[in-house]
């Protein structure tokens, strides 16, 4: 890749790249609370994200493109999260799904609550709710998906270059 | 094994079998995030070989301090707060609550407000049993049992919707009775619509639905010989060993003793209704998911029951704007779908309680692994786990 | 006191806090009301009560210091000394499952949330465990008071295995220190967590950077007419489909 590291890639090129990247995108459940239940409810029957191409399999964060945080990150938890992050291969995105995840939610003024997801680790998609709605999470992931599409390619592979081992 | 010699192959594989396989413990970390610990629950296991000799659970990871966080809110901000603590069954969580505090107070609730928490209550042990039905199948390895389960959650879910606005976080218990309907106060105020219309026929209709997934379950599930080969005589949790763990709701019935709280403890008004409490002979983990199944259908039959004779009345009773709940000392507990949900409820008179304890089931319920899991083999290990069915809120609080 | 209602002055008091406009004075008297039913009840029952009954039973049983029977809560308080005994006592006569176990802070000064109210209340940790029967309705709360200086008291995971959980909780919420406990460590919080969070000394840090703004709902709200009728027109089924107007109020 070292072509478009220099010279970026022409506009045909980065279109189907960012096109069929944000069609199949491997989504890793980091469930931990009550907004994991309605992840599930949004890959059950009824809402069945699968037909948007994100496809909830991965049981390890090492094949997986996109990130899910549902639920409360604790003091605790947070270096957990942290770790699963940093295990996830380049190019990667961040959805935090819930108040707790955003800010803290009802948790704000916990000893023991991290006040927001981002705190820690980069976050791409904001979707708020307590919990969200299955609808809320997949608009989220539909703007995740806008995101992708505008992305400049070589932006992404030097940021990657950048970004700490 | 350097050479390959059949004779000297032979002469070896002869010894290793008249001896005892000798093998290092090893320890085995699941989780904090593992796809069949229910979210974020660490097992810290020694294994010998197939066998686990050592089992400690790291919990804490969900701790969010539900109890100091109820010392700086008022009465009627914390049934938001603790609906959240076992979240499958928002609901459900509320009622003990709001009932120690209209104890403390004196507060009689309303006759047509008490049928409403009860068959909310039961839709909300539907959405959990539900849960488990969809989530305990798939973790011994059959996977089309939760698309099934789901999609009837979804039934109930939108009947506790279309009541409370809430899917499953609804706040809807307030002091003394129940929310009045969404957007009834100011502009309305002779009218005020409690259940939405149409609502009892509906959930008359869902009721009929979720007894079909109960027997398409039983086909499915409880007739799998896989399923039952992994379930029963797994785990068997005795009565005595149980209750001195303070294991309750279904996963004590399983074990036998006849002991619900909506039978035994005085919240809400099942005394009116007929249904019973199914109860299980041997303690394994078949026996955790019938009672489960089963109480699934008595369920559903306590709605149809509270549903064809909910009198009609007021939804609540007269409180004072700003709340103040009188000093004294409160228990009360009540049967969630995981077991005994209390609170103990300290005030002092004053907004905000002085103390409360949260007394979650599934913190009890978990707290009974290490000494169930020892010996048994690693395969049954998630079995037997899931089989607990336990929510991390509920455990961490 | 499970037969609350039954107590005349209390429920007159409560009454008139229902019907009035809520002014303080009106709340002021209902917990004066309650109060004062309070008082009247701790030595004996007056009338046969089945919880009083089964506190005074288990109070022999388990040799108690003292006893009540407030709110349905049959409460029994026994010495440290006898701590690890009496309830191995009760857990034996009757009352086989372990509900929880926990402790109370009281204290007259406060981190965060409302000090008590009344300043006579002696400063103390008070551990509670409840026990109940699985026969039966039946359930009783044992409890004894801790120092405050220094919290002390036997484990009883020998006598009782299901503590463990319970009382490493407690050990880290509260400081207290159970001795003879198999596992001592933290349950909850990370290892490096300094503090008890449910001492009333502990602050909520959060709070101290920025008030709530949540506490604006409570104070200093203005006194409207009356609140929404709660009157519900329609009978048995429901709301009916003339009310739809009313659901999209909110709209």
């Amino acid at each position: 890749m070292g072509i478009i590291d220099k010279f970026g890639a022409p506009k045909p090129v980065t279109w189907l790249l960012n096109w069929s990247r944000k069609y199949s995108l491997w989504f890793f459940q980091f469930g931990l609370a009550c907004c994991a239940i309605e992840m599930m409810a949004a890959s059950g029957p009824r809402y069945d994200f699968m037909r948007f191409g994100i496809i909830p399999l991965p049981a390890s964060p090492r094949q997986a493109d996109l990130m899910v945080v549902a639920g409360t990150v604790t003091d605790k938890m947070a270096p957990a999260v942290k770790r699963l992050y940093d295990q996830m291969p380049d190019p990667k995105y961040v959805i935090s799904m819930g108040s707790c995840s955003n800010c803290g939610g009802p948790y704000w003024d916990s000893y023991s609550v991290t006040k927001g997801v981002d705190q820690i680790i980069p976050v791409d998609v904001y979707v708020p709710g307590c919990p969200p709605r299955p609808e809320a999470l997949m608009e989220g992931i539909i703007l995740l998906q806008d995101k992708i599409q505008g992305e400049d390619v070589k932006e992404k592979w030097t940021e990657r270059d950048h970004e700490p081992v | 094994m350097q050479t390959l010699d059949p004779q000297a192959m032979a002469h070896i594989s002869e010894v290793s079998v008249s001896v005892e396989l000798q093998t290092a413990d090893m320890t085995l970390n699941i989780g904090p995030q593992h796809p069949s610990t229910h979210g974020v629950l660490r097992l810290v296991a020694k294994v010998d070989g197939e066998r686990v000799s050592s089992v400690e659970p790291v919990i804490g990871y969900m701790h969010r301090g539900y109890e100091k966080l109820a010392e700086v809110r008022t009465y009627p901000q914390i049934t938001a707060l603790v609906n959240r603590i076992d979240w499958v069954s928002g609901f459900a969580n509320e009622i003990p609550f709001v009932v120690a505090a209209e104890r403390l107070m004196g507060l009689e609730v309303p006759e047509r407000a008490q049928y409403i928490r009860l068959i909310l209550t039961e839709m909300a042990r539907i959405s959990s049993h539900l849960i488990f039905m969809s989530s305990y199948p798939l973790e011994i390895g059959a996977a089309t049992p939760l698309m099934h389960a789901l999609r009837e959650r979804e039934r109930v879910l939108d009947l506790l919707e279309s009541v409370t606005g809430g899917r499953f976080h609804p706040n809807f218990n307030r002091l003394g009775g129940v929310k009045p309907a969404a957007g009834a106060g100011a502009q309305t105020k002779k009218v005020v619509q409690d259940l939405p219309a149409g609502f009892l026929a509906d959930t008359r209709a869902a009721m009929g639905k979720v007894r079909d997934i109960c027997d398409d379950l039983e086909g499915l599930v409880t007739g799998n010989e896989i399923f039952q080969a992994r379930t029963i005589g797994v785990g068997i949790m005795p009565a005595d060993k149980a209750a001195a763990f303070g294991v309750s709701g279904p996963n004590l019935r399983a074990s036998g003793p006849d002991y619900d709280l909506r039978k035994h403890a005085d919240y809400l008004p099942y005394d009116r209704f007929d249904f019973e409490v199914p109860i299980g002979r041997n303690g394994d983990c078949f026996d955790r998911y019938r009672v489960r199944l089963e109480e699934i259908r008595q369920a559903a039959s306590i709605i149809v029951q509270a549903v064809d004779s909910i009198p009609s009345g007021p939804l609540q009773a007269k409180v004072p704007k700003i709340i103040k709940v009188p000093e004294g000392e409160v228990y009360v507990r009540a049967e969630n779908p995981k077991g005994e949900m209390g609170y103990h409820l300290v005030s002092d008179g004053g907004r905000m309680p002085y103390r409360l304890k949260v007394r979650s089931a599934s913190f009890s319920n978990l707290s009974v692994l290490p000494w169930l899991l020892e010996g048994q083999l690693v395969p049954d290990l998630i079995a037997i786990l899931g089989s607990l069915d336990f929510v991390l809120g509920d455990v961490d609080r | 006191m499970t037969t609350n209602q039954s107590e005349p002055g209390a429920g007159e008091g409560e009454d008139e806090v229902a019907v009035d406009s809520p002014t303080e004075d009106a709340i002021e008297e209902a917990g004066g009301a309650a109060e004062a039913a309070e008082g009247t009840e701790p030595t004996g029952p007056g009338e046969p009560d089945p919880i009083a009954e089964l506190a005074q039973r288990f109070a022999e049983i388990v040799g108690a210091e003292s006893w009540s029977a407030d709110h349905g809560l049959a409460k029994i308080k026994v010495t440290n000394a006898d701590w690890v005994s009496a309830v191995s006592t009760a857990h034996q006569n009757g009352m086989p499952f372990l509900s929880f176990l926990s402790a109370i802070d009281w204290s007259q000064t406060v981190a965060v949330g409302d000090p008590l109210s009344d300043e006579n209340v002696e400063e103390r940790y008070e551990l509670i465990i409840r026990l109940s029967s699985l026969a039966s309705d039946d359930a009783i709360t044992l409890s004894t008071d801790l120092s405050k200086y220094h919290p002390s008291i036997d484990s009883l995971v020998p006598v009782l295995p299901g503590a463990d959980w319970h009382e490493r909780e407690a050990a880290e919420m509260f400081g207290i220190e159970f001795r003879g406990h198999p596992n001592p460590k933290k349950l909850y919080l990370p290892d490096a967590f300094e503090g008890y969070p449910l001492r009333k000394s502990f602050p909520l840090l959060s709070r101290e950077v920025k008030p709530w703004p949540g506490m604006v709902d409570v104070e200093g709200m203005p006194e409207s007419e009356s609140g929404p009728s709660t009157e519900n027109p329609e009978a048995t089924d429901g709301a009916g489909v003339e009310e739809e107007g009313a659901g999209d109020a909110d709209a």
